[in-house]
């Protein structure tokens, strides 16, 4: 079987030097997206384990599958967490949620956790779609823009480039910078119809690195509309696998003029949005006991 | 039992072709169809004939391409698939009220491509904001009048108009009472069957709709819907009979408390306010009636109406929605969500398409109503 070039790892971490049996609430959330599936587990409010896998064709399934990876070697049993709530497209299927939440609300609640009260401007770029979310200092949404149907500008589109030039997926992003002059976009951000035009552009000998830019470039400048939209107000910060992309996200700062707030080493912008829902876990399982 | 109220809109929405078939067979009249709501039905009901408004399915279709750009709005080419799949045989006639481009490509190339034994293009002016639109719009309905006459071989006289007028008000004045009932805190009707209601009447003989509405409105009262209201919204924006996005937005803790839209409130709201000169009568509730932003220019008269709406209704917040590729209503979204923003209710926008992806608007919709839901504590 030939190397599929668009598989990123999917793994577990867990926050060294934590004993989750000296907290008092334990929560979680769990985001079951179109492509990636994510569960955090939080102690006290605070980051204790995660996992981050790919999503299958059921929910209910995928959501067991990246609790119980999350669960590992923690000694943590299901019904030690006390209140989950699932978020992302699969939210609704999540067999073990208390309840849930839009990830349009959880990526907003996440990113004030992650990068603190400052942030107004939150991007998604997700597996296949991407949002632009405006918040307040407590993380709550006031306003949001999606994009429409299809799957342009996601990370979708990405993997589909990955395989396509045969280059794993994780160095997609740095070796798109590694151009001598930035090529001109291609002209459409379908997959589709980028995925023939990149075909095009190879058979002219365009090397790998310039289409990937090409590509990159025309995903950041689709990107850039939505933010554009949304009038990006700073701190601006991106959520979501794209994240990641260092090439997607150099030529969207270039855009925009000015840059993101950088990754924070503790946290992987994927789990963002089950970061959130473990929050809102939280916060309702205490409102909860509250009223009982 | 209470649950079934508004059963009978419903099943007319449903069988509205077999609705005007049976009204056919039932009264030996005839049927005409009209493309958008300017059309002046009460001359067209004085003439015995039974009007009926073209919608669309909502169903994916391929039949127009040859004939309508794919860059005019799905309601055109919607209304047009549907004339084309032989769904409206039973019409022998269609009539468009000048209204945007778009629906008029769909009434044109309808008379072009489906033999029809008569069809008429009123002129209805665009530019309704000037008083030389009254005498003109009575002009046009004389020669409608002549030309049904014509048609229907029957003279439209001025008794027939009354009676027209007075059916025709009184569909709209029980209606309006209809629609008080969403205004109280728990409204007695979602707004999907307020739509099916609104919509059904545009297909039905309106006297059969008035003593439908009337036995509605002596239950109506007691009725107690057995459903949270949540979030109150109204919705507005191009033509909206989506029943799956009404159903599926409803199914969220919210309730459309009312709307704008030509298969709602703006179909219905003023009355023909009767003097001697008929026609000139009729021609002023078109004018005057609460525009379609086709023609709601250079003034902004549905600013103001709108915003009246939202607070008369109690409204917490508005979806504008637009027919894809819809430029009249794109053009006014922009300037109704900042007067609405501005006056404190919260907006959101889609755009819709024959079909809707119900997965990704229940995302957005439900992520804009938990700006409200959501408790600050939360936070």
């Amino acid at each position: 079987m030939s190397k599929e070039f668009w598989r990123w790892p999917e793994y577990r971490r867990t926050v060294p030097g934590k004993d989750w049996k000296n907290a008092e609430v334990v929560t979680a959330g769990v985001d079951i997206g179109s492509v990636s599936s994510k569960a955090v587990i939080m102690t006290d409010g605070e980051l204790y384990a995660y996992s981050i896998m790919r999503t299958g064709s059921s929910s209910p399934d995928s959501a067991q599958k990246a609790m119980d990876r999350a669960l590992e070697e923690t000694g943590m049993k299901l019904d030690d967490i006390k209140y989950t709530v699932g978020t992302g497209y699969g939210r609704v299927n999540v067999p073990f949620a208390n309840r849930a939440i839009t990830e349009i609300a959880c990526h907003a609640r996440g990113a004030n956790y992650i990068w603190g009260p400052k942030v107004r401007t939150v991007l998604d770029m997700g597996g296949q779609d991407c949002k632009a979310i405006h918040c307040d200092e407590r993380g709550k949404v006031t306003a949001f823009l999606m994009n429409d149907k299809c799957a342009a500008g996601t990370g979708r589109g990405m993997e589909v480039f990955a395989d396509l030039l045969s280059v794993p997926i994780e160095e997609v992003g740095p070796m798109s910078l590694s151009v001598d002059k930035e090529p001109e976009p291609v002209s459409s951000t379908c997959v589709v119809f980028a995925k023939s035009e990149a075909v095009g552009l190879l058979r002219k000998g365009w090397p790998k690195n310039m289409v990937l830019a090409a590509y990159c470039s025309a995903m950041a400048n689709r990107v850039s509309e939505l933010l554009e939209k949304i009038k990006v107000e700073k701190e601006f910060v991106i959520t979501g696998g794209i994240a990641k992309n260092i090439g997607v996200v150099k030529r969207l700062e270039n855009i925009i003029g000015f840059k993101a707030l950088p990754i924070q080493e503790k946290f992987d912008p994927m789990t963002a949005g089950s970061i959130g829902a473990a929050l809102f876990a939280k916060a309702l399982y205490e409102r909860s006991a509250k009223s009982t | 039992m209470e649950q079934r109220l508004f059963e009978k809109f419903h099943e007319w929405y449903e069988n509205r072709h077999e609705y005007a078939k049976g009204w056919k067979e039932r009264t030996g009249g005839k049927a005409l169809g009209y493309f958008c709501t300017y059309a002046p039905e009460e001359i067209i009901y004085a003439a015995g004939v039974l009007p009926v408004r073209i919608l669309g399915s909502h169903e994916a279709q391929s039949f127009t391409e040859p004939h309508i750009f794919a860059m005019f709005c799905p309601l055109c080419r919607d209304c047009l698939a549907q004339g084309l799949q032989g769904r409206y045989d039973y019409l022998n006639g269609i009539m468009i009220a000048q209204c945007c481009l778009h629906m008029r490509q769909a009434f044109t190339s309808w008379q072009k491509h489906i033999p029809q034994e008569y069809s008429y293009y009123l002129y209805m002016p665009h530019g309704i904001q000037t008083p030389r639109a009254y005498p003109y719009l009575r002009g046009e309905l004389e020669d409608f009048k002549k030309s049904l006459e014509e048609w229907t071989g029957r003279e439209i006289t001025n008794k027939d108009l009354d009676h027209a007028i007075e059916v025709y008000n009184e569909n709209r004045r029980l209606m309006k009472q209809v629609y008080s009932f969403r205004r109280e805190k728990t409204p007695r009707l979602t707004g999907l069957e307020a739509m099916e209601m609104v919509v059904s009447s545009q297909m039905v003989d309106k006297e059969e709709h008035n003593q439908a509405l009337k036995k509605l409105l002596k239950e109506l009262p007691n009725r107690k819907l057995n459903r949270s209201t949540g979030t109150r919204l109204m919705v507005l924006g191009s033509e909206d009979d989506d029943v799956e996005f009404l159903s599926m937005v409803e199914s969220l803790d919210a309730t459309f408390v009312i709307e704008d839209h030509c298969t709602g409130s703006r179909y219905f709201w003023n009355e023909v306010i009767p003097q001697e000169d008929r026609l000139a009568a009729i021609a002023a509730r078109y004018i005057d009636r609460p525009a379609c932003p086709s023609k709601d220019w250079p003034k902004r008269t549905r600013l103001p109406h709108i915003l009246k709406l939202a607070k008369d209704y109690d409204v917490e917040g508005a979806i504008l929605i637009q027919q894809k590729f819809c430029d009249p209503h794109e053009l006014d979204i922009p300037a109704i969500r900042s007067h609405l923003e501005t006056n404190g209710i919260p907006t959101y926008f889609l755009e819709f398409d024959v079909t809707v992806p119900v997965g990704q608007f229940k995302t957005r919709v439900e992520a804009f109503l938990e700006t409200f839901q959501l408790p600050t504590d939360l936070f």
